[in-house]
């Protein structure tokens, strides 16, 4: 197990390298550089271009960029700096890293406690009207995109004279110290993207359940377990369910890259602090040491997802081994 | 405002009345603005705006950032400044000034009294310093070299004594003064980052990251620093210091605290705006309808409209390089572009896209600009497809081949690609009026959708056939010369007047006897220093531009913002204008 962990982990870094040098690659492929979006301003003339270029290290031949890159990064772990601020790239992540890990774990932990019950209560009661209505609102979460459940709940809140609208805390609350006041403030205001993002999750979730449940209640072994004459709480908890969650288990793995890239649109529409817009704000701009970290950043959690999976796989079920 | 005699010029009225009524005259006391609507305000509140997004730096010329833009005209002042409601230029920082006869030599004279807000003294060490070490250290991101490089020599900067600062440029420039209205900072601050206190030129970027220490940030401006939440909000309160009272000798600003909540999405900003977050915002003629329905209905907010000096009139303009010649020589045909203007709908344009919220455009100058505006109006001519299709007539550009198209001599259909930006709430709608409309003239149009923040460097490297643009309007025509003096860095649609080397005199012989005459016009302005005859320079380019069409202008947008009923004194700013700033009289009923 501990020496399949380690190769595993091995086999992540020549997977990052390439995933790095595709991006890096990509970023290069648009047209057009990072200082264009400035040429409208008075100040900047041709020569601000260049001498814009010659500090930011693009006069450099891109291999050369890409290298530095790399050699910061392995070397003393300097991940470059953002064009736009200056600042290094790193202590632009953490900055925000705090809101964005907490907003994704929040509303996936609030779509799995919603969506797990709900999966196998609907698989339990396939044929009972509660279940197709909850069906119904299934397909409906899956349909809906989570900007436009923000914006409708954005404008029902507006209707109903709010002004928790966007953001995660009121103009007021924002830089006060931490109080009940704030909690109190800061739930008001996450509902609305923890419901828009996790509306998606949980009709996913949930469908996903039941459809991996439904399948295993059929299979033979339960109906030996109830010709047993086991009770059928025991069936369903203990032979039913934990066969059926494994392929969620490998799902939750897959959603670990949600953290930063999952939330983009939503994070813009509902003005949260996070670190998707700014992945987006990069990768318009080229501002390339900020993008390619990030897509770094995702790519790994990616990878981590997955091996994390596998290894929550092992412990949950004696039939995966490893090693 | 006098160019010539050594006449101690004082800033217009409120600097003549300043100087004559006290002896004490440290703060510098606002002019009365009540046809602006102006009243005395009452101290205290907190205003809160919108700002697009994070700033990038606190270091205004750190970084090259309109949001660190918004946030550092509250923090810092200007030599000069506009007055608000004439934009003719009065003192600021500076008390008075006097320029030399032979309008090379500027001499000025700081305000007493003026204390940064940490309690040091403001004086002429800052100035030269600010000047000297940080605007014109070329590798400062968002310095300014070009502009205080006259006559292709550095501007000198000398501090006289503690409160004199004359600086000498090499040939008179009579628009030199309106560049006097960049921000000045503290040498205590910025020194250890700068040549002259030992550091590499770049460095001075490095001043004031965003995660400095909030009391580091020291302005001269109505309000200083609190606090940053990245991502959230620039937190600023009242500078104490404030060197500025109202016409009834109030201390200024009125507001104890000013706000910038960072909310990128438009929309997002629009909501935050009728829940209460937000006390003011500047919106499009595209929202304008539904705020004004609930204007109407009885919310507790106004909109506001006003005819704008600043702000970007929209332009078509046709590649005069075209990579295909029958392209090229059409577009450089001006009895084509006339052709092509009278075909643009202007009415409708202003009607359905605009809202009715926008007016006929200038030539190079806005309608607004009581100065210097020339009435171009009756060159605009009136949208009349059969007038314009005789037109195209004459150029022998018909059908020949019964397709719908009309034909360039030699067979080729008339047919071009248009680019125009697709994230914008005005060019999508105004490509898709012009695409119709020349349809029914019999010519074909290619709508080609780029991202809008591309378009200029799309525009400047001559990749395109026919392009919708705009650029800002200024007080100044001298302002704008990088952009209608053909050969200029942006005069993109004649690529072939720029010289082949930056800094060169431009490439003349591929310009139109119009165009060189226009170049002449700006070169006599730039150096001319009798008001009355650049007036009359800058009218004679305005009339060429028109009769001449280098681009066809479309229409100039009114500014329209909303406004809390509860925020008194307002008046509307664009956004980034150093040296226009009427928030310090906002206050709150």
């Amino acid at each position: 197990m501990w020496i399949y962990t380690l190769r595993r982990i091995l086999t992540m870094i020549p997977t990052l390298l390439l995933i790095s040098a595709v991006c890096f690659v990509v970023i290069k492929l648009q047209p057009g550089n990072f200082a264009d979006q400035y040429l409208e301003d008075p100040r900047f003339t041709k020569e601000s271009a260049e001498t814009l270029r010659r500090q930011l290290g693009l006069d450099q031949p891109d291999y050369v960029q890409y290298g530095r890159w790399l050699w910061g990064v392995v070397s003393r772990g300097d991940f470059g700096f953002s064009f736009a601020s200056g600042r290094p790239v790193s202590s632009l992540i953490a900055e925000k890293l705090g809101w964005t890990v907490f907003v994704a774990l929040l509303t996936l932990l609030c779509s799995w406690i919603i969506a797990i019950p709900l999966g196998i209560f609907t698989a339990l009661n396939k044929d009972k009207p509660i279940s197709s209505l909850l069906n119904f609102f299934g397909y409906l979460g899956l349909a809906i995109p989570d900007f436009l459940a923000g914006l409708l709940l954005v404008s029902l809140v507006l209707k109903l004279g709010g002004s928790n609208v966007g953001g995660l805390f009121s103009p007021a609350m924002i830089d006060a110290p931490w109080s009940w006041e704030r909690v109190k403030d800061m739930l008001a205001h996450l509902w609305i993207p923890v419901v828009a993002l996790g509306l998606e999750g949980v009709a996913g979730l949930m469908r996903q359940m039941r459809a991996s449940l439904l399948d295993v209640l059929n299979q033979d072994y339960i109906r030996t377990a109830k010709a047993k004459g086991l009770p059928s709480r025991v069936v369903t908890l203990k032979h039913a369910l934990r066969n059926a969650i494994n392929p969620l288990i490998s799902l939750a793995g897959l959603s670990l890259p949600s953290l930063i890239s999952g939330t983009i649109i939503l994070s813009i529409i509902l003005n949260l602090p996070t670190i998707g817009p700014a992945l987006y704000d990069a990768l318009l701009s080229k501002d390339q040491y900020v993008a390619l970290t990030l897509l770094m950043f995702s790519s790994l959690m990616l990878l981590i997802g997955n091996l994390l999976a596998d290894l929550a796989l092992a412990l949950t079920d004696p039939r995966v081994r490893y090693g | 405002m006098r160019y010539s005699g050594k006449v101690w010029t004082a800033g217009l009225t409120v600097g003549l009345a300043l100087l004559s009524s006290a002896a004490f005259a440290a703060p510098k006391k606002m002019a009365d603005l009540s046809a602006l609507g102006i009243t005395g305000g009452k101290t205290g509140g907190t205003y809160s705006l919108a700002l697009g997004d994070s700033p990038q730096s606190f270091n205004y010329y750190g970084a090259i950032d309109n949001n660190l833009g918004l946030v550092a005209q509250q923090l810092f002042d200007g030599l000069l400044e506009f007055n608000l409601q004439t934009y003719k230029l009065e003192g600021a920082l500076a008390e008075s000034w006097k320029i030399s006869s032979d309008g090379k030599v500027y001499t000025f004279k700081l305000r007493k009294d003026v204390k940064w807000s940490d309690g040091k003294d403001f004086t002429a060490d800052d100035v030269v310093f600010t000047y000297d070490q940080v605007i014109t250290n070329p590798e400062a991101k968002s310095g300014d070299v070009a502009n205080f490089t006259i006559g292709g020599q550095k501007v000198k900067f000398e501090a006289v004594d503690k409160l004199t600062v004359r600086m000498t440029l090499a040939k008179a420039a009579p628009a030199f003064l309106l560049q006097l209205r960049a921000f000045i900072v503290p040498k205590h601050k910025f020194l250890k980052y700068s040549v002259e206190g030992g550091a590499k030129p770049a460095d001075i970027n490095t001043v004031w990251p965003t995660n400095v220490d909030p009391s580091e940030v020291v302005g001269t401006g109505a309000f200083k620093l609190a606090s940053y939440t990245a991502g959230q909000k620039v937190a600023l309160v009242r500078n104490p210091n404030y060197w500025k009272v109202d016409s009834s000798g109030q201390k200024l600003p009125y507001m104890d605290k000013l706000e910038f909540l960072i909310i990128r999405d438009p929309q997002q900003q629009v909501a935050g705006f009728l829940a209460g977050n937000l006390d003011q915002l500047n919106i499009t003629g595209a929202q304008f309808p539904d705020l004004k329905a609930k204007e109407v209905a009885g919310a507790t907010f106004k909109v506001f409209r006003f005819t704008a000096l600043f702000g970007s009139p929209p332009h078509l303009a046709f590649n005069f390089d075209a990579k295909e010649p029958v392209l090229q020589k059409l577009f450089s045909d001006v009895k084509f572009r006339q052709a092509v203007q009278s075909a643009v709908n202007r009415p409708r344009i202003i009607d359905t896209i605009y809202n009715g919220l926008a007016t006929l455009p200038g030539h190079g100058v806005a309608p607004a600009n009581g100065d210097w505006y020339a009435d171009t109006t009756k060159y605009l001519g009136k949208f009349d497809l059969a007038a314009a299709g005789s037109a195209l007539d004459k150029l022998k550009i018909k059908d020949t081949d019964g397709d719908g198209v009309r034909n360039i001599p030699g067979g080729k259909n008339l047919e071009f690609d248009l680019t125009y930006g697709t994230d914008s709430s005005v060019y999508p709608a105004m490509a898709s009026i012009l695409q119709n409309d020349f349809k029914a003239l019999g010519i074909k149009v290619n709508l080609k959708g780029i991202l809008a923040k591309d378009l200029l460097a799309t525009g400047r490297a001559g990749n395109f056939e026919a392009i919708l643009l705009a650029f800002g309007d200024q007080p100044d025509p001298e302002l704008r010369k990088p952009i209608w003096q053909p050969g200029g860095s942006l005069y993109y649609w004649h690529r072939s007047t720029l010289p082949a080397k930056d800094g060169d005199p431009a490439n003349t012989a591929a310009m139109a006897p119009w165009e060189k005459q226009i170049y002449d016009i700006f070169n006599s302005a730039a150096t001319e220093t009798n008001k009355a005859k650049r007036k009359a320079l800058y009218t004679r380019w305005q009339y060429l531009f028109a009769q001449n069409l280098p681009v066809i202008m479309i229409a100039k947008p009114n500014n329209v913002a909303v406004v809390q009923n509860r925020v008194g004194n307002y008046i509307y700013n664009l956004g980034v204008i150093p040296g226009y700033n009427p928030v310090p009289l906002v206050f709150e009923k």
